[in-house]
């Protein structure tokens, strides 16, 4: 472990959905309560508005502002560039600050399309530096221990998956919720399997908002080893019991040669039940404070990330050909990839 | 030569319907057991192909008439109606023997093994003026019903993603089974599969456009059947579900029951662990079943209110057919691995 803390740029305010910004809503917490990390800038992209979160952001931490977000990348005492910038610049972005010699913590998708993320997990190859794609879900405990238990053999040799994660409320993403959310069941999926994608079929529609965006998607994966796996994953209507944008439902079945494990990602939770409303509440590392304990390991033993470029590049073939096959109506193959996944 | 009881058949004047049960195997036994609570029918006699347990069910029954010949008890004037539970490729001839001989008639699932065949049947009790159900029985357990009434209330709104799994070991006893002989059953998706394509589009409420399904040889690779199906069907109406029918999991003990409807208002879930109570023992944890009506029962009513005529009945014969053309896609579908259309699949003729 490095005895000092890791410099930390907040690299760009978007998301895949409008008012989306996880780099204020889940990373810069993150960052700010893990001991192994210290914000020391900030930077923006000239997008939108967003060019003054930048501004309002660096002085409310004492940090400086980069004059553009080229500028940040080449500040010495930035070791880890935090990227959240809009999707179209994304690549861009994760490919400069990998070229400036600094490793990546890139907000999910890791890119738009299966190409650019291989442009991506080529320059990280190059470079041999870190570049983590926030598949954070994974790291939740309800999942890290299956994900354990699997691994070690407890239900036998996995054969079939079936998961569920559905988002209720919140705002939806212009890009749909494939794009936008998929990224996390699958990843849950291949990390739980260790199974490459060979085939998908999909379908893909909409049934809660208006616009052309999908909101709900149904994946059936055909894995290697004859390991199959369905995965529903959308955004549906506000419910009472869920906070916005919160999961209405969030769980795996493994069944193995030897048994079944039944994961609901909804738990742990103390359950509080009020006149008014309901809710749960659960103490312990947050997914995303898992994924920063990731990326500081990973810099400071000067190895790469698991997830990496790999595991996003996957997720990315899969997503391209699930819309291949919505449209054609017909499961669609997945090519060889030179690049292994976990 | 046929063979038949020395017992003269014969309640003739007796209130209540005269019942023939017509193969005396597993599930005989819990039409026979609905029966005995009913006071609107009653069990006439016993046919099987085996003289020695057709005798046997008979007596165990408390000396009720049997006989091998089938004829000869569709003949009897005290026999008003057949329930059929013999392997499915025969439900055809069985029942189009019941419609001539003007009797109605409860035929457990699948209605037959493909939709031609379905089709006359159908066609036959039409003919004959008498009814003819299929005994899909899960509509009538209180957990289907339960999610039935929950939809049909408006509870999630419309229903746009459903998921239902029914997940167990092995139950059938070894590879003389007829079950595991896709060609005496039409494969598993006709078997039990279609328990589930039916039930989740009853309660889904639209027309199946296609069927998608994957099927897995999970017990033993040299099965002729899939004892894991994964069958996906879209509704007209843009809806999907998603069906899980399982005899492959282990251990063999495992018996579960999932249920998730994402609606356009809401959600509904019977989620695994939510439907009883858990035994925690020196063997392992087990779940404990709440009591819960008797779904042969209810169905032994539905099927007697529909030969009274009353109301609509509780499974039509274009349920059953439909049941049939969904189970018939499942196979088609994982035998080419792509989606089959319910169209094609009625229309008689390959994509």
């Amino acid at each position: 472990m490095s005895d000092r803390a890791l410099g930390v740029l907040l690299l760009g305010f978007a998301g895949l959905g409008p008012d989306q910004d996880h780099q204020q809503d889940m990373y810069l917490p993150a960052f700010g309560s893990h001991p192994g990390f210290e914000v020391v800038g900030v930077a923006d992209t000239p997008a939108g508005a967003s060019s003054s979160t930048g501004h309002r952001l660096a002085a409310k931490l004492g940090v400086p502002a980069a004059a553009s977000w080229r500028d940040g990348l080449t500040d010495p005492a930035v070791d880890v560039v935090s990227v959240c910038v809009e999707p179209g610049l994304r690549v861009e972005a994760v490919t400069a600050a990998l070229r400036a010699g600094k490793h990546v913590l890139v907000d999910k998708p890791l890119a738009l399309t299966a190409a650019e993320c291989r442009e991506v997990g080529a320059v990280a190859a190059e470079t041999g530096l870190v570049c983590l794609p926030a598949h954070h879900q994974r790291f939740h405990p309800m999942i890290g221990s299956a994900l354990a238990a699997v691994a070690g053999g407890r239900v036998g040799l996995p054969w079939n998956v079936q998961a569920d994660f559905l988002v209720a409320g919140g705002t939806p993403s212009e890009a749909g919720e494939l794009a936008n959310l998929g990224v996390y069941p699958i990843d849950v999926v291949l990390a739980l399997t260790g199974q490459r994608v060979r085939q998908v079929h999909a379908r893909i529609t909409r049934h809660w908002h208006d616009g052309p965006a999908d909101d709900l998607a149904l994946l059936f994966l055909t894995h290697d080893h004859g390991v199959t796996s369905t995965v529903s994953v959308g955004r549906m209507r506000a419910l009472a019991d869920t906070r916005p944008a919160g999961l209405a439902v969030h769980r795996y079945r493994i069944s193995g040669s030897h048994g079944v494990l039944d994961v609901d990602a909804a738990r742990p939770a103390v359950a509080v039940r009020r006149a008014e409303a309901t809710g749960a509440t659960w103490h312990g590392a947050s997914t995303v404070g898992r994924l920063l304990d990731v990326l500081h390991a990973a810099v400071t033993a000067g190895r790469s990330s698991s997830p990496g470029p790999a595991d996003a590049l996957h997720v990315a073939e899969i997503v391209d050909a699930a819309r291949a096959s919505a449209a054609s109506g017909v499961p669609v193959e997945l090519p060889d990839s030179e690049e292994g996944s976990r | 030569m046929a063979r038949h009881s020395v017992i003269a058949g014969g309640t003739a004047g007796q209130p209540s319907l005269g019942v023939v049960i017509v193969g005396a195997g597993f599930i005989a036994d819990h039409h026979g057991a609905a029966l005995r609570t009913s006071d609107r029918a009653h069990l006439a006699g016993i046919v099987d192909v085996d003289a020695g347990r057709a005798a046997t069910a008979g007596r165990t029954a408390g000396g009720v008439p049997w006989t091998t010949d089938l004829a000869e008890a569709l003949a009897r004037p005290d026999v008003d109606a057949a329930i059929v539970c013999t392997p499915n490729v025969t439900h055809e001839a069985i029942a189009l023997q019941v419609a001539a001989a003007g009797k109605h008639l409860l035929v457990e699932k699948p209605l037959s093994v493909d939709v031609p065949s379905a089709r006359r049947v159908i066609h036959a009790f039409e003919q004959a003026g008498t009814t003819v159900m299929a005994a899909h029985t899960h509509r009538f357990y209180d957990y289907a019903r339960a999610v039935a009434d929950a939809i049909g209330g408006g509870a999630v709104g419309t229903p746009v993603f459903a998921r239902l799994a029914l997940l167990g070991g092995w139950i059938w006893p070894d590879w003389r089974a007829w079950v595991v002989d896709p060609g005496v059953s039409g494969g598993h998706a006709l078997h039990n599969g279609v328990h589930l394509l039916d039930l989740v589009t009853w309660w889904i409420g639209a027309e199946p456009v296609s069927v998608y399904a994957r099927g897995r040889k999970q017990t033993a690779a040299e099965l002729g059947i899939h004892d894991y199906l994964e069958m996906t069907i879209d509704y007209d109406n843009g809806a999907s579900a998603v069906c899980e029918m399982s005899r492959g999991h282990r251990p063999a003990s495992l018996d579960r029951r999932d249920v998730l409807v994402v609606g356009t208002d809401g959600i509904l879930q019977l989620p695994t662990d939510g439907w009883g109570s858990t035994v925690v023992t020196e063997s392992g944890t087990a779940l404990l079943h709440p009591q819960a009506s008797d779904g042969f029962a209810v169905q032994l009513g539905a099927w007697l209110d529909a030969i009274d005529g009353g109301a609509d009945a509780a499974m039509t014969p274009a349920d059953a057919l439909r049941a049939v053309a969904l189970g018939v896609a499942a196979e088609r579908s994982i035998e080419r691995g792509e989606p089959v259309s319910v169209a094609e699949v009625l229309g008689g003729v390959p994509a």
